[in-house]
């Protein structure tokens, strides 16, 4: 089902829009103004143009996904409601049939959703580290069982793994890295294949740890000739890591030497000094000081503040197929995101997250890093309480962003639009309405992160990042491969 | 007197064995040395107490052995000692044996730790804690089916193409460089490719399996097949047995014991990849096991786990030995 | 036909191990042949190529020219209508006693049951004294013992034409007696053919119709067919008292020691060289010999 089209249109094939989005190629799935609007009917023109100036209130797309599933579920198949549309007009018709259902409440698409969910046993892939706390925690504290999904949460070892498994079809999704989706969607590094960034799963939370007999060079100025671990190419790790150095005169490529290692990786190439030090996710920033073997340097939120970092992907094969489904499995996620952003919950998610099946660490280092409270591995200790942050919104800047040092650093190569790439791959609008619907069931859910923009502005480390003018941004740079 | 060599070999081991666990036990061995508070003078007691620290709290802190300048960062930083309970508490933060956090918290496991671990491991094999932590049993028996899985289709495809090869020059010849191009190639290069190709990280892992055990077998086969004394097929010949039954009476079990030998060698190559492809791909066996334990870093966990790989590759080796002592003849 | 089996102008060569001389023959233009239900020996010094042609009669070999025949069906590979005991006793090491007598039966009567292979390879392997050794394996036996279940094997399937390459080489005298008593007894029974290879002189005697005598190779040809004029049965002990015994020992010995060494090519007095410059040679059967008491005529046999 394409959630953009209006049902009440009778110029459009409800039902074959399922599978293949033949009619919606030319269109950003996302863009609700590119419909076809019949100009037949004047008075279905004048009404459903009237339903397209109210989609300009970004809940309607999950309000046009449930009327969708109204109207079919009251027409057995696309050729009656037609001609039903048709015979009594689309105005008259969406006065009938809201007087029955109440179109207008967006938490009953939610509860519609769960009634109708295609799929209910659920395989959710995740690398072990505390980024992807609303799912691990989410799990170990049932939010999914909550909203009647059987969700199984499957420990990945690595990125390029976690890719393999859900373009193999065997995670409906799975924890990625913020770039990921784009990487996966272009094709880069693999086979290509339309994946979607749903969610930040968490903002912040990674670090620049350097190895302890590194002590006395804790400046990147000092770093030539260093070897660093990054988790993926196609990861914030690498881009932020990439980012720093160059803002310091170190060209990542020439002074420094980057190389892949998987997060649970990091501490024991750290202490087999097979690298100088590395940005990685945590709990193996925290890990390396517990175990004495690195202190932190940087925590990235410090280079770009409540930057990207991990997200949760989802297949478009999956959204088209299971868009019930979907909405559920959303909200199922951004709950448990509130949930853990707010600071009294996350100690109980640091203790959920413990033992084996899930991240397989002491609890204090995961305690360490959620409240913020920690020691730096120099002897201090330090009170950041947004060291990791959990603020959904995965707004269109941050994919503008990331595709902006892919194309920097020649990750792409070629010449890309920016932001209809960014567009389609950054699913903001929907998890905008779904963030919306759950706060208007619950007046306690509030979200600082949905900008007044789709395409805010950010500080990224003293610099301002328009996602307007990408190739400036990029030009601006000393170091640069492009 | 057979009897008494085998005892005697079996007491070396165990002295062996012995010494082994004693040195181990002695180098990881560890005092636990007390906490040395360093006492507040007066004048930093005020100071604290200005910052707004309780006197307990502070006593608490000097008591476990922080330094002054860090009980002083905690009084300005505002933080309480229920904030400092909630990040993990202040015995987590490396602090309490006097300020270096350089000093390794988890060194090398002593052979006590490793027991109790293993202890715990082995009191409940199949416990099932959700899809990533599974009792070792259930880890064992994975591993154990992708590797009878994989292995069972390089036999079924190696012993017919090594009979083939073994017994026609021609095809031999043909047949040798790809063989020669194909069997050093790390079985774990094969993985990425097997995803990509099969698309399930399950049949991937038999595959690796299928291909790392299938050069052995397929070369032991060839040759054992290949140096079948000619007499012994002059035998079947004036028998005038078909191919195939002369194949099957005569060549098989005049090659077994070299068949059974590439199948040992197979075996066992096909135990140590399982474990490797594991860790790459995960979900579940003994290499997510190691994996995982890996991940926490808990070297204790591992050190099991490393053990019983080896029991069970051991156990892998004597059982096709019993084969090959079954099948092997003397001329 | 006066033959029953026959190899006609046989020539076997091998690659030479130095490369200048081109090949090695073994033998050439070499004719001989066996009369149906006889029991013929063949007697030469090592290496003159003996077990070539038992080989060849086996099937097991091919020559490099010429052709071999039982009746008219040329030979060109073997067949369970003969039967062949090994010089190096070959048995199937993984197989018992026991086993490789069954194996053997087995192939021959394919349609008998399992109680009946085993009943009537029993029967052979206490022919030839192992009745108690019948679970062991090939090399829990000793070498004559090895060479007593080949022969059972090569008894029991009961073939038209029976191959012996020294059937008894390894065998105490004792042994040796009592088996070529019971050989005699197996074939007197049956018009079974035989052509045994030995180096005993009083053995080929003992059990011969027709002994044939090879020259040394290399190009070793067969010179004679010595036809031993000694009525059956023939008993050991007594078989020295007959007035054709010592001339035909006699005539043996002096052809081992003497001429097989002057009649072979290489030494120049090559009996062989008129036909060898022809293009086509010419059949000729290695001509028999009668050596007795007073006179030894010599009748020389041309072919067909
Ligand atoms: N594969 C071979 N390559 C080269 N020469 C060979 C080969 N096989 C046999 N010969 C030669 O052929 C000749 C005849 O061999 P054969 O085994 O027939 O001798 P033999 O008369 O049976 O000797 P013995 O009495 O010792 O058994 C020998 O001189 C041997 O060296
Ligand atoms: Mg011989």
């Amino acid at each position: 089902m394409n959630l953009t089209n209006d049902p009440f249109d009778p110029n459009i094939d409800l039902w074959n829009e399922c599978g293949e989005r033949s009619q919606s190629e030319e269109a950003a799935p996302t863009s609700i103004a590119d419909f076809v609007i019949s100009p037949k009917e004047k008075e279905t023109q004048a009404f459903l143009s009237k339903r397209k100036f109210a989609t300009g209130d970004p809940g309607s797309v999950t309000q046009r996904a449930l009327e969708n599933s109204v109207m079919k579920g009251i027409f057995g198949d696309d050729l009656s409601r037609r001609r039903f549309l048709k015979a009594v007009g689309a105005s008259t018709a969406y006065t009938a049939i809201s007087s029955l259902i109440p179109f207008h409440s967006l938490q009953a698409m939610v509860d519609d959703a769960m009634k109708k969910i295609e799929k209910k046993d659920l395989k959710i892939g995740f690398v072990p580290i505390t980024c992807a706390t609303p799912i691990i925690g989410g799990h170990a504290l049932d939010f999914f069982k909550k909203y009647g999904l059987n969700v199984d949460i499957i420990k990945t070892a690595g990125w390029a793994v976690a890719r393999d498994k859900c373009m193999n079809g065997e995670y409906d999704a799975s924890h990625l890295l913020a770039p990921m989706p784009a990487a996966m969607s272009l094709g880069l590094g693999s086979a290509s294949q339309d994946w979607r960034m749903v969610t930040n799963v968490n903002t912040n939370g990674q670090a620049i740890v350097l190895a302890n007999k590194h002590k006395d060079k804790n400046d990147p100025k000092l770093w030539k000739g260093f070897k660093f671990g990054v988790p993926f190419e196609y990861s914030m790790h690498n881009l932020l890591l990439r980012l720093y150095v160059a803002e310091h005169g170190i060209d990542p490529d020439k002074d420094i030497q980057i190389r892949v290692i998987p997060p649970p990786e990091m501490v024991a190439n750290l202490r087999a000094e097979n690298v100088d030090g590395y940005l990685a996710p945590d709990p193996f920033n925290q890990r390396a000081v517990y175990d004495g073997v690195g202190f932190i340097h940087k925590l990235t939120k410090d280079i770009w503040d409540q930057h990207p970092c991990c997200c949760f992907g989802i297949s478009q094969k999956f959204i088209d197929e299971n868009p019930n489904t979907f909405i559920v499995l959303l909200t199922a996620i951004l709950d448990a995101t509130n949930t853990v952003e707010l600071r009294q919950n996350r100690v109980a998610f640091a203790e959920a997250m413990s033992p084996r099946n899930y991240l397989n660490q002491p609890s204090a280092v995961l305690k360490q890093i959620l409240t913020g409270i920690y020691p730096d591995g120099l002897g201090n200790i330090k009170n950041v309480p947004d060291r990791i942050s959990f603020m959904p919104y995965p707004a269109q800047s941050m994919g503008v962003w990331i595709l902006s040092q892919m194309k920097r650093w020649g990750y792409i190569s070629k010449d890309i639009d920016f932001k209809s790439a960014s567009d389609e791959i950054f699913l903001s609008t929907e998890t905008e309405s779904a963030m919306k619907a759950m706060s208007e069931k619950n007046r306690n859910v509030k979200w600082s992160d949905i900008p007044a923009s789709k395409y805010p502005v950010y500080d990224v480390y003293g610099k301002e990042f328009d996602p307007g003018k990408v190739i400036e941004y990029i030009d601006s740079f000393e170091i640069k491969r492009s | 007197m057979n009897v008494q060599f085998r005892l005697k070999a079996a007491v070396l081991s165990a002295l062996m064995f012995i010494v082994f666990v004693v040195l181990w036990h002695g180098l990881t061995f560890q005092q636990s040395h007390e906490t040395e508070g360093i006492p507040l003078t007066s004048e930093q007691s005020a100071l604290l107490k200005a910052s707004g620290m309780s006197e307990s709290d502070m006593q608490a802190y000097a008591a476990k052995g922080l330094v002054f300048e860090q009980i002083q960062q905690i009084a300005g930083l505002g933080l309480s000692s229920a904030d400092i309970d909630a990040a993990g508490g202040i015995e987590s933060f490396g602090f309490t044996t006097g300020g270096a956090a350089e000093e390794a918290k988890t060194g090398f496991p002593s052979p006590s730790l490793v027991w109790e671990e293993a202890y715990e491991q082995i009191r409940d094999p199949f416990y099932d804690k959700g899809p990533n932590d599974k009792g070792i049993g259930i880890q064992l028996k994975y591993s154990l089916l992708r590797v009878g899985a994989g292995f069972l289709l390089a036999v079924l495809v190696s012993i017919p193409a090594g009979f083939l090869i073994g017994m026609s020059p021609l095809v031999n010849l043909a047949f040798t460089p790809f063989v020669q191009i194909l069997k050093p190639i790390s079985p774990l290069a094969w993985l990425p490719v097997a995803l990509y190709i099969i698309k399930d990280s399950e049949k991937a892992s038999i595959f690796v399996i299928f291909v790392c055990s299938i050069w052995p077998m397929l070369l032991n086969t060839a040759f054992g097949v290949a140096s079948v004394k000619r007499d012994y097929i002059n035998i079947a010949r004036t028998l005038e047995l078909s191919k195939f039954r002369t194949a099957l009476t005569v060549i098989l079990p005049a090659a077994a014991p070299t068949i059974f030998t590439g199948m040992k060698i197979s075996i066992g190559i096909a135990w140590l990849v399982i474990v490797a492809a594991e860790m790459v791909i995960g979900g579940i066996g003994m290499g997510y096991f190691v994996w995982n334990e890996w991940n926490g870093l808990n070297l204790a966990s591992m050190i099991f786990a490393i053990f019983v790989i080896g029991i069970v590759g051991l156990l892998l080796d004597f059982v096709i030995g019993r084969l090959i002592a079954v099948t092997d003849y003397k001329e | 036909m006066k033959y029953y089996v026959r190899a006609e102008l046989l020539k076997k060569s091998f690659p030479s191990h130095d490369r200048s001389s081109g090949e090695y023959v073994v033998f050439e233009n070499l004719s001989l042949g066996l009369k149906k239900g006889e029991f013929t020996t063949c007697i030469g010094h090592s290496g003159c190529g003996k077990s070539t042609i038992l080989n060849i009669f086996a099937g097991l070999e091919k020559p490099t020219q010429g052709g071999s025949f039982v009746g008219n069906r040329s030979i060109d590979r073997p067949g369970l209508d003969r039967a062949v005991v090994f010089q190096n006793h070959s048995l199937l090491p993984w197989l018992s006693t026991l086993k490789n007598v069954m194996f053997a039966v087995r192939a021959r009567w394919p349609e008998w049951s399992g109680a009946e292979v085993e009943k009537h390879s029993r029967r052979y392997l206490k022919l030839v004294g192992l009745e108690g050794s019948v679970s062991r394996k090939p090399f829990q036996l000793s070498g004559g013992m090895r060479q007593r279940v080949g022969i059972a094997r090569a008894f029991a399937i009961k073939a038209d034409l029976l191959l012996m390459d020294e059937p008894f080489g390894a065998l105490d005298a004792l042994t040796r007696g009592v088996i070529q008593d019971e050989l005699i007894r197996l074939w007197s029974k049956t018009d079974q053919t035989v052509f045994m290879i030995t180096h005993d002189i009083d053995e080929a005697i003992l059990l011969s119709d027709r002994i044939l005598l090879m020259t040394n190779g290399p190009k070793a040809t067969v010179a004679e067919s010595v036809v031993i004029d000694i009525p059956r049965p023939r008993d050991r002990a007594t078989i020295i008292h007959h007035p054709n015994y010592y001339p035909i020992r006699n005539h043996l010995v002096e052809f081992l020691v003497k001429r097989s060494k002057q009649l072979s090519p290489e030494a120049g007095t090559d009996s062989c060289s008129a036909d060898q410059v022809k293009d086509k040679p010419s059949l000729i059967f290695p001509p028999e010999v009668r050596p007795q008491q007073e006179t030894t005529t010599s009748v020389p046999e041309a072919a067909h």
